[in-house]
């Protein structure tokens, strides 16, 4: 079949030889893929390099050129300066709902630093996005997010390449009951409320290469910080290791209508001072994060009109429109501020580091934050979740690369890594009796997006062949070692109850791509070039 | 010989070079290392990045220490096995059929060399192949058969059932029952009708059948009314292959370390928490729940009779695509194209080769063209831009030299290295950036040296001769002076080809060196991103000591040109 | 000139290198960096959002206004506040020098402790064996790059024989109350050997061969023969009168290593994930953490240009053959 195709293919070549360029067809004219440098990841930064050997092949003239990624994510999202990039989104918990994902194809969002710089405008898409936003009915919204799924896979605006699994690692000897949660590997919030110590000592070391920004909540941008603040804060809601929200300092959260939310707060919770927490530093809460004039959760807020106290411990939030994940995700993510110590704070972005207040009401009280250096948290024995943590508290080793964690684990001075190891890291923790290795599927994604307003990336018919011209398989074989999946839709399989199964998959087919770019009119000239 | 005195002179620098030991030591591994440069894609054994596969018909045999790697049985890979009656099949790539012969396996002609892809042997011998292009073949009795198959599906599993009858199923969704009386193919309607890919199909204990494919598509077949019907096993995953115990315990596996095991017929499908989250090709499971998994990666899981599944230990990167259990015996069969990483040097990797498979001595051959490109047009521009600077500045004095001097002045003030490593950051790596980077500081040390040097000759007799009898600025520079700096210049220019190679190197270990090029700081670099130089030695080891050598001959050469810049030392010597 | 007059210029030539240098500077990182808010997108920031952080980085005004803001802060030893750590420039920049100096003056001053008897030994044994292998490495361990021959000692003395620690200044956790309380201990000293070995072994060759070179250039001068035709035994010529005169260029060659050593060794830094300055600058300048870059690269030049100014000054003192001019 292969030899047969390639056989004609030639012959056409041939003949165009001899009559010369197809008339009135011009050359595409030469694409740049944009891709990270390959000290910053040297997965994407192979990959461009097989895509574009691979569309060379069918006579596309290919430039790769490896970005520092800060110049990779201007030229991308601010100047919307490119012909492809490859580029990742991180799977954070709260982006299991398809909300997020599913916006980065709206074509609202495809002004310059908006998070769809590709530019693929559908109205149908659009429409269809609305209504699952407003949609509270769950398998309702579930038919919807497939059909979106659907929709925009045959037109491929952006090709997800692969989702890579986080390959984490625990010393068993020391903690046990340690449960990875997908998308945010063992350092989530239920780790430390869960581990169980074997040892004496019973304050879990965690160990990783980042460390927050600030642990300012008004000010930190940086999802390390979040990933620490949420122990020592309380969130209304918090999302279960399976990912389904439990109300948490809240009692119960009850929509009155489609733009009413009741919530009650739980009783006899203080913060860290021992100020008891009341619906006024709820609503204190929201209102701060809403004149805050930038804040990590501006996004979450955007449904949110006002909050309401109804009484010592009841709030009323009052919405815009209707929104299905506010009350799941947006209730999730925002921390209780304690009102006596924030109200008196003119403007919380110009607290210098020893300014920032670190009373909160959660299951842990902060320790110390020394940069570069070490975290650490004690248990907060106060909490209404005490009697379920079974540490003491939490000291986070702040590594200056991935190879001092390593080290460390090696060592036994941590006991889990909170980001994952390195390829040549994995066998020889495989291989250390002391360590189990958990490979956590991801539902963040890499991708590669078409700049839609590109003369080669215009033509639906061309992506189409160009993606059935990208071996993911070889990628994830070849550079991730098996360690993830061929990507499918934005929504990846493992937050299964909202991916579809039954897209369209392009598996890789030069043979499919050469005949796709034949049937809408392309051809090759007698340098083999693609034009049309 | 009789030479111009012009001539003798020149080659004054390279006859005292000749008399020192370093120095002749040092151009003797320049030129090898020029010569590796120049001839480096004749002696690459391999393309510098090509990730390098090889296929293999491996087998892996289970022991009390893990599932060691047996004697190939060959270049191509094995697909399918099957065991009953006492008589053991394996079939693979290219028609190659294996049959079990006392502890050895012997190779069967079966006459086709399609890509066989599973076998089915019934307890009284006869057999049932399919591969790739509506292949089926057929042995009874001892003799193979080609059956003629009603289309050139892509064949994947099958299985026999009660009776003469056998069901194949294909990656078109193609279901074909198989009467082996009459040699007859008989094409089933798919109650799905999308294309789906089917990968494997097992005789259910009741004697149905059941088959599983891709996105988690399971069918029952039942050979009795004819009927097909979907069956939900609880998983969207793509399944890769099904093994149904005589009991009818039940084990799919599949993409993803997908595990979906029954107990019995009839039992409610359970999705099993898997060790691994890579690919499943192969499982079998007993009567008792004892089952085995493999897939790609070489990796093997067995599940003891609790339910619990680990990862055995294997010594193997090979993907494995089947099984052959029997009593206490367990082989498992692979590879498709695999890649040969951090493989110790051996005869087909004089170097080893890196986590990505590629070659490391034929990369370390290629490095050297970056290291002597960069170095020597790095210290080409170096020393240009030096002289010229120098001369000028030394020889017009006034204005034109404060303005130079201070210049240089100021570029006394900046850190060599941190500023390489910004100026590359700013622009982006390229050839040209490296090469810029490299040089774009050095030439102060050179300019201030001939400078120096411009100062008190300008005031030789022999300069201010050439000037009284008229000659121009630029000759007395260039024909007066010039010669005289020569040896100075070549010192220099020595010394600088040793620091522009470290300093490329420096950035290529940095990640900053040009994109996609082969060079020995890129191969540091490397090794030590990927975390694996650990225990790789030598993926570490070559490199540097290639950066090492050709760095040490040029300052050897550099020692004795020195000499001949410096005639207090010569004297001396 | 006078002497004073001399010094006054030459100090006002090097701070208008540095002004020159820091201008540069500015103008190559607010126009060749990308802007520092692109890296908040992936966080989830839109556009309005990312506006309200560059009016608080100060980076939303005309380029001219901050230039201008950044020199008068500057002169004033203000260099901002880090975008990245949101904490005062100054501190970041002089914990991460006080890290670099320490390893790199500790491998300095080894270098040279033994670097310098030992070229005056070879210039003594000058033309034997010893001498050519004693040349021999002192080159060798100057081809060798640091951060190969880094990985080579981590290698060996940290997975092999797991007898050090190979990343790091301090095991963690622990506790210090200020940088001098880091130091001074034994774990920190620990952690300083293979690093502070690695650089001394580089710089090694250089103070070697100087002072051999000088020593035999020394061995022709007058004195010296009149040293000899007094009958003084050779190894006294060679310490008390040969030695002496020839330190000269290796303490200049010596200000000058230590001026560039706050510019540090990055790959040491980076192999020996040492938190100084060299690794913190190539970060800033990733990250377009604009303040921090500029500040980092302001005092490395400053530390070249003032160990600079330090050399003439000794030249002038030392030695009269050199004229003001």
């Amino acid at each position: 079949m292969t030899m047969k195709s390639s056989l004609s293919l030639m012959a056409m070549g041939a003949a165009l030889a001899l009559t010369g360029p197809a008339w009135g067809q011009e050359r595409i004219p030469p694409v740049e893929i944009l891709t990270t440098t390959e000290s910053y990841d040297p997965i994407r930064y192979e990959g461009a390099f097989i895509i574009a050997e691979a569309w060379r092949e069918l006579g596309l003239e290919v430039t790769v050129s490896p970005t520092e990624f800060s110049t990779l994510l201007d030229r991308f999202y601010t100047q919307q300066n490119f012909d492809t990039v490859i580029m990742g989104w991180s799977g954070r918990v709260d982006r299991l709902d398809p909300q997020f994902f599913l916006g980065t194809l709206d074509s609202r969002q495809t002004e310059p630093g908006a998070n769809n710089p590709g530019g693929y405008v559908n109205p149908d898409y659009d429409a269809l996005f609305d209504a699952q936003s407003r949609e509270f009915d769950i398998e309702a919204r579930q038919a919807i997010v497939h059909e979106m799924q659907d929709l925009y896979m045959g037109d491929v605006p952006v090709v997800v390449l692969f989702q890579r699994d986080e390959v984490v690692a625990y010393n068993h000897n020391t903690f046990g009951n340690m449960n990875a949660m997908a998308g945010e590997g063992l350092y989530s919030e239920w780790v430390p409320m869960e581990a169980q110590p074997l040892t004496d000592r019973k304050v879990l070391r965690i160990g990783g290469p980042q460390e927050p920004d600030n642990v300012n909540p008004l000010a930190s941008t940086s999802v390390w910080g979040w990933k620490w603040m949420r122990l020592y804060y309380d969130r209304l809601v918090r999302l279960s290791p399976e990912v389904e929200p439990l109300p948490w300092a809240a009692a119960s959260v009850e929509a009155t209508d489609e733009v009413t939310i009741d919530v009650t707060l739980r009783e006899g919770m203080t913060f860290h001072d021992g100020v008891p927490v009341t619906a006024e530093d709820v609503a204190f809460t929201f209102g701060y994060y809403m004149d805050a004039e930038y804040s990590y959760f501006n996004a979450y807020l955007a449904p949110l009109d006002n909050v309401e106290v109804t009484g010592d411990l009841t709030v009323r939030f009052n919405l815009k429109e209707p929104s299905a994940p506010f009350a799941t995700i947006s209730l999730s993510q925002i921390p209780i501020l304690p009102k006596h110590i924030w109200e008196g704070i003119e403007d919380p972005s110009e607290l210098t580091p020893e300014q920032i207040p670190t009373v909160g009401s959660g299951p842990f009280t902060f320790g110390q934050f020394s940069r570069g250096e070490i975290m650490t948290l004690e248990t907060n024995r106060d909490h209404f979740h005490a009697d379920e943590i079974a540490i003491d508290g939490v000291e986070f080793m702040i590594y200056a690369d991935s190879e001092g964690v390593f080290t460390g684990m090696q060592t036994g001075q941590i006991d889990m890594t909170a980001w994952r190891m390195e390829s040549g890291q994995i066998p020889l923790a495989e291989a250390n009796e002391n360590l189990t290795v958990i490979s956590v599927p991801d539902f963040g994604y890499y991708h590669m997006t078409f700049n839609l307003r590109h003369p080669a990336f215009e033509d639906r018919e061309a992506r189409r062949a160009l993606t059935w011209a990208m071996d993911r398989e070889r990628m994830v074989n070849v550079l991730l070692d098996g360690r993830g999946e061929v990507g499918t839709t934005v929504i990846a399989p493992v937050n299964a109850f909202w991916h579809n199964p039954f897209i369209e998959r392009f598996e890789f087919d030069m043979d499919a791509a050469r005949a796709g770019l034949e049937d809408a009119g392309y051809s090759w000239d007698a340098e083999g070039r693609l034009q049309r | 010989m009789i030479l111009s005195p012009s001539l003798r002179e020149a080659f004054k620098p390279l006859r005292l070079m000749l008399q020192d030991r370093l120095a002749v030591i040092g151009l003797m591994v320049l030129l090898f290392i020029i010569a590796m440069a120049l001839f480096a894609p004749v002696i690459a054994t391999h393309p510098p990045r090509q990730i390098n596969e090889v296929e293999d018909g491996s087998v892996l045999a289970r022991g009390p220490a893990g599932w060691m790697l047996q004697p190939s049985l060959g270049p191509v890979a094995l697909n399918g096995a099957a065991v009953a009656g006492g008589q053991a099949l394996i079939v693979g790539r290219d028609g190659t059929v294996y049959e079990r012969a006392g502890q050895d396996w012997a190779p069967v002609d079966a006459g086709t060399g399609a890509d066989l892809n599973a076998v089915a042997l019934r307890d009284d011998g006869t057999v049932v192949v399919v591969g790739a292009g509506g292949t089926v073949l057929l042995r009874s009795g001892g003799t193979w058969s080609e059956v003629p198959a009603p289309a050139p599906a892509d064949l994947r599993g099958v299985d026999w059932l009660d009776g003469a009858a056998a069901i194949m199923v294909g990656a078109g969704e193609e279901i074909w029952q198989l009467d082996a009386d009459t040699g007859e193919i008989t094409e089933l309607e798919s109650p799905v009708g999308r294309g789906f890919s089917l990968r494997g199909v097992a005789r259910d204990a009741d004697g149905t059948a059941l088959m599983v494919g891709e996105r988690g598509l399971a069918i029952r077949y039942d050979p009795a009314s004819g009927d097909l019907e979907l069956e939900r096993l609880g998983s969207s995953r793509d399944f890769n292959h099904i093994h149904i115990s005589p009991a009818g315990a039940a084990l799919v596996t599949g993409e993803r370390g997908t595990l979906v095991r029954r107990d019995a017929p009839g039992a409610r499908w359970e999705t099993e928490p898997a060790p691994d989250t890579r690919a499943l090709r192969a499982g079998w499971i007993g009567d008792d729940g004892h089952a085995f998994a493999v897939g790609r990666n070489g990796i093997v899981m067995e599940r003891d009779t609790e339910g619990t599944w680990r990862l055995a230990t294997t010594e193997s990167e090979r993907h494995l695509r089947a099984l052959l259990v029997e009593g206490d015996s367990a082989l498992a069969l692979g590879s498709d194209r695999f890649v040969v990483r951090l493989a110790a040097p051996s005869r087909d990797y004089w170097f080893g080769t890196d986590h990505l498979g590629r070659d490391l001595y034929s990369q370390n051959v290629h490095g050297s063209r970056i290291a002597l490109l960069v170095g020597f047009l790095g210290a080409a521009l170096v020393v240009l831009i030096g002289t010229n600077v120098g001369l000028v500045a030394g020889y017009y004095r006034g204005r034109t030299e404060t303005i130079l001097m201070r210049t240089v002045d100021v570029m006394y003030g900046i850190p060599f290295e941190p500023f390489a490593l910004i100026l590359v950051l700013l622009f982006q790596p390229s050839l040209l950036i490296v090469i810029l980077a490299v040089s774009l500081l050095t030439w102060r040390t050179v300019a201030r040296l001939i400078r120096s040097q411009v100062l008190s000759l300008r005031e030789r007799p022999f300069v201010k001769a050439a000037r009284v009898a008229g000659a121009s600025d630029l000759r007395i520079m260039y024909l007066h002076i010039f010669p005289n700096v020569m040896p100075l210049v070549f010192l220099e220019l020595a010394i600088i080809v040793g620091v522009s190679i470290i300093a490329e190197a420096t950035l290529s270990f940095l990640g900053l060196g040009p994109p996609h090029s082969v060079s020995w700081g890129g191969i540091l670099h490397d090794a030590r991103l990927s975390g694996a130089w650990r225990t790789a030695w030598w993926w570490n080891l070559p490199p540097g000591i290639l950066i090492m050598t050709t760095v040490l001959s040029v300052f050897f050469i550099s020692r004795s040109l020195e000499v001949v810049a410096n005639p207090r030392l010569r004297a001396r010597q | 000139m006078s002497r004073r007059t001399y010094l006054l210029k030459r100090v006002l030539q090097a701070m208008f290198s540095l002004f020159i240098i820091a201008t540069i500077l500015f103008f190559l990182f607010r126009l060749g960096l990308p802007d520092p808010t692109a890296a908040l997108i992936t966080e989830g920031l839109n556009a309005e959002q990312r506006e309200a952080v560059r009016v608080q980085f100060g980076i939303d005004k005309p380029l001219w206004h901050q230039y201008a803001l950044f020199l008068w802060n500057a002169v004033q030893g203000d260099f901002g506040v880090s975008f990245a750590y949101r904490a005062p420039v100054a501190e970041i920049v002089w914990e991460r020098l006080g890290n670099t100096m320490v390893l790199m003056l500790t491998a300095i001053v080894v270098a040279y402790a033994i670097g310098v008897p030992l070229g005056a030994w070879l210039s003594w044994r000058r033309g034997s064996r010893i001498d050519t292998v004693g040349i021999f490495f002192g080159l060798m361990f100057r081809s060798a790059p640091m951060f190969w021959t880094g990985m080579i000692a981590i290698l060996v003395f940290g997975v092999w024989l797991t007898l050090m620690p190979t990343s790091g200044m301090r095991t963690l956790p622990y506790e210090a109350d200020g940088f001098f309380d880091k130091i001074f201990t034994l774990d920190f000293l620990w952690h300083l050997i293979l690093p502070a070995t690695v650089v001394a072994l580089y710089y090694l060759g250089s103070p070697l061969l100087i002072m051999r070179n000088t020593m035999l250039e020394v061995y022709g001068e007058d004195f010296i023969e009149m040293a000899r035709a007094k009958g003084l035994p050779e190894r006294r010529i060679l310490y008390n009168h040969a030695a002496r005169n020839a330190l000269l260029p290796v303490v200049t060659q010596l200000a000058v290593t230590i001026g560039l050593a706050a510019g540090g060794q990055v790959v040491v830094e980076v192999v020996f994930s040492w938190p100084g300055l060299g690794r913190e600058i190539l970060n800033a300048v990733r990250t377009s953490d604009f303040p921090l870059a500029q500040a980092s690269f302001l005092v490395m030049a400053a530390f070249v240009i003032t160990l600079n100014l330090l050399v003439d000054v000794l030249y002038t003192t030392l030695d009269p053959r050199v004229s003001f001019k």
